[in-house]
């Protein structure tokens, strides 16, 4: 029986010829150190062997529930997330970088929030133009002078790192508002726990099963100022959104009710939920549910998703929301290129990780660059997320881009652009052949009283070859990450 | 403590299992009735549709194709896939409340029956797939018992499977026993064609041996202390269930509690050996009445409560 092996390709070609970052190997096609051990044991492992695991995996998802659903016009049938077998791998040191790096952007953008929503000294300044800011559809005036403890806005945060060809990682977005995805990253670690467990073993792999436990605390940290033991609630959508799996699942492993919006009353700027024995008070409210969803006497009136009165009780200090309605400014696509500014204007220091050169079309120079090089460019609508309202320029023909050149005249401020980005590969199991995908890293930071990152990650993968688009939306995947320990650290136990 | 909405879906979803596996009987009865061509199996069809609220169109159907639909027909949502998708749908509004274990089990036997092979395991042969599915249930209240905690919301579980149950056997019973105009059935494949409807033929052997005459029948299924089917043993469940779940609330609203203990005295100390057969169809209508009565109050008690009660002070 054949083992399963590598395609001869070990890297995949690009249009501007720059050479994407292997995971797994160098330049040279030497397997890295940190990928010895899972090289040797997917070497001693038959095709059919691996499609077996393949499978198996599959049915612990679907058994489990981790599913999204397709509604058809006769019947709704269950799908899971594609999920990749072969654990993405970061060493030690690397992963030092990105730690140090990500708690300072967050510190940095928790700042930039209680400013902005304070006494705007950095508008003042000139760092960031005032209406860029005050413009912005995710800027909230009705957070404006209202007290958030510890300055923590962005509770819960999934930044997107992506790995350039030098092997440097750098920020493509961060996700201050309602980001997902770490369900998967849990459920993922369970699966390769059980696909490699010696592999597993033998790396010294961080454990991430603390992240609920992180959670739970940084959400009560929010309130244990005025409640000694805050009643903290998920509150979700409902069944039918595409991301509930997760919210029953953090749910579960906190403890805490899932709430949705019928099941809460505001009284006296009180929040309380129905129970069996009558109502019960809130203190936090971890939201599962944007912005524009959660008041529909605040925001949108046609929102049946959240609670009349929610926010009044929030603005008499009541209950807790978090994240906090309006973080979503501060990772707006066109603030976003402004964050290394940021960072300097409140902590004095360089960013660690960098951006991705970002072009402003509300700027006339930058728009005519833009329109000039659009056949090498990925432009972006600022308000829209997952994937969708973007070019990306080498992939679209000279029909779509002229068409995109028309909606950029007409609404410049509306989109920015950024050069192609090459998105580092990692092998993946594809139809029992190990071929090269495109990934990307999700990690995810608390803040409350202090920051944490969780030492793991979700690494989404794009499963089309040559795909750069690694949205579960657009056909992507995901796989396990494993953060190395490194040599000074205690071994897990 | 628990959310209102929580416990509704728990609730539910006890009541939808139980109605999955009562049907699986039904249904699995009514195919064995098929196979022989006697007028008593025709009778036995006839009960099962009648016992199902299905009179009309069973004239249109043969009785294979009646207990197919019973089976498979997603559109009936009396039928055991809609029963085990519905299940499965409040499983999942509660899928942080249950353990993963139970999910589990539950889920597997929702992905089995809706899945694509079911029509054909169903055709190759009816029999052990519903065999199948009711050995699967059985795995999955074995799952609930031994990981769930036995608090409010296994109270609430367990209230809504006994609830289901009290209803559907008295439903039986009464297509039996309750009309005493007509000559009471005493064909021995019908008979024991009900004991098999209620899991209740081999409990009943060892009871009363193979006498098997009416009278024994309703006493065995109304009246038995410990039979887990017998309407008795299910009230006297309720009223566990519901005065254990009542604790939690003020005295004042303890509305079902009373109801369901009322329920459980009048099978307790019922006047077993003077109830003739014909005598029967007048209790059952009470039971059936008062177990409606008391899915009410539960309503009216833990879930639909009117806010303007319980606001505080």
């Amino acid at each position: 029986m054949a083992t399963a092996k590598r395609s001869d390709t070990s890297a995949i070609e690009t249009s501007d010829g720059a050479i994407p970052y292997d995971e797994m190997l160098t330049l040279a096609g030497e397997v890295r150190s940190h990928y010895t051990g899972l090289d040797e044991r997917i070497a001693t492992l038959a095709s059919a062997d691996m499609a077996e695991r393949q499978r198996t995996l599959e049915r612990f998802f679907l058994l489990q529930g981790i599913t999204f659903t397709v509604y058809g016009a006769e019947s709704s049938t269950e799908r899971i997330i594609p999920t990749d077998l072969l654990p993405r791998i970061i060493p030690a040191e690397e992963w030092a970088t990105i730690e140090k790096g990500l708690t300072q952007r967050l510190r940095a953008l928790n700042m930039f929030l209680a400013d902005i929503y304070g006494e705007q000294q950095i508008l003042m300044d000139g760092v960031v133009p005032r209406e860029l800011v005050l413009m912005a559809p995710s800027y909230r005036r009705e957070m404006q002078n209202l007290y958030v403890p510890h300055q923590a806005y962005a509770n819960v945060c999934g930044s997107d790192l992506i790995r350039q060809p030098d092997g440097a990682f750098a920020v493509l977005e961060d996700n201050l508002r309602v980001p997902s995805g770490v369900s998967y990253m849990l459920a993922n670690r369970e699966a390769s726990k059980r696909t490699f467990p010696g592999t597993f073993r033998a790396s010294n792999v961080r454990a991430i099963d603390r992240y609920p436990d992180l959670l739970l605390s940084t959400l009560k940290g929010m309130a244990a100022d005025w409640r000694p033991n805050p009643q903290v609630v998920v509150l979700t959508p409902g069944v039918y959104n595409s991301a509930y799996y997760e919210h029953a699942y953090l749910a579960r492993l906190m403890g805490c009710p899932l709430v949705e919006g019928r099941d809460l009353v505001v009284h006296d700027n009180m929040v309380y939920m129905r129970t069996t024995t009558g109502l019960r008070r809130i203190d936090v409210i971890y939201r599962r549910v944007d912005d524009d969803f959660i008041d529909p006497l605040t925001f949108r009136r046609d929102s049946g998703l959240g609670v009349a009165g929610l926010f009044n009780a929030y603005r008499a200090g009541n209950v807790v929301i978090c994240n906090a309605p309006g973080t979503g400014v501060a990772d707006d696509k066109a603030v976003y290129a402004y964050v290394p500014e940021i960072i300097k204007y409140y902590l004095g220091e360089e960013a660690i990780l960098p951006n991705i050169e970002t072009f402003l079309c509300r700027e006339p120079a930058q728009l005519s660059h833009v329109l000039s090089n659009l056949d090498k460019l990925v432009v972006k609508a600022v308000g829209a997320s997952g994937g969708y309202g973007m070019l990306i320029g080498p992939h679209a023909s000279a029909k779509e881009r002229s068409e995109f050149a028309d909606a950029l005249r007409a609404d410049p401020a509306n989109y920015i652009a950024q050069p192609t980005i090459q998105l580092s590969t990692a092998p993946c199991l594809i139809d029992g052949e190990i071929d090269p995908r495109h990934v990307d890293l999700r990690p995810f930071i608390l803040s409350g009283e202090k920051i944490t990152v969780t030492p793991g990650a979700l690494t989404r993968v794009a499963l089309k070859k040559g795909s750069l688009v690694v949205n579960s939306s657009q056909g992507g995947g995901s796989k396990d990450t494993w953060i190395l320990a490194g040599e000074t650290e205690e071994p897990q136990p | 403590m628990m959310l209102a909405r929580v416990a509704d879906s728990l609730y539910w979803m006890g009541r939808y299992v139980e109605r999955a596996e009562h049907m699986c009987r039904l249904s699995d009865v009514m195919l064995n009735a098929t196979l022989d061509r006697s007028d008593a199996a025709t009778q036995v069809a006839r009960i099962v549709l009648a016992a199902v609220g299905d009179n009309d169109s069973g004239k249109a159907r043969s009785p294979y194709d009646a207990a197919r639909s019973l089976a498979l027909d997603r559109g009936d949502g009396g039928s055991i896939t809609a029963s085990l998708s519905r299940a499965r749908e409040n499983a999942r509004q509660v899928r942080d409340q249950i353990t993963t274990e139970t999910w589990e089990r539950l889920n597997l036997i929702y992905l089995r029956v809706t899945g694509p092979g079911a029509a054909k395991a169903f055709d190759d042969g009816s029999s052990a797939f519903l065999h199948d599915i009711i050995a699967d249930l059985h795995l999955f209240r074995g799952a609930a018992d031994a990981t769930m905690s036995h608090g409010e919301g296994w109270r609430f579980l367990m209230l809504g499977m006994y609830l289901e149950r009290a209803q559907l056997n008295g439903r039986l019973l009464e297509v039996f026993f309750g009309d005493a105009r007509k000559r009471p059935i005493t064909d021995h494949f019908a008979l024991t064609s009900l004991l098999r409807m209620s899991c209740a033929l081999e409990p009943y052997l060892r009871r009363y041996t193979a006498d098997v005459r009416p009278e024994l029948i309703l006493e065995f299924l109304m009246f038995d202390e410990d039979f887990p089917r017998s309407i008795r043993f299910s009230t006297a469940r309720i009223e566990e269930h519901l005065s254990a779940a009542s604790r939690y609330v003020d005295a004042a609203h303890a509305g079902p509690e009373r109801l369901a203990g009322r329920l459980k005295a009048r099978l307790q100390y019922a006047d077993v050996e003077n109830i003739e057969l014909g005598g029967a169809g007048a209790l059952l209508t009470t039971v059936l009445d008062e177990c409606a009565a008391i899915h009410t109050a539960i309503y009216d008690t833990f879930v639909a409560y009117s806010l303007e009660m319980r606001l505080p002070a």
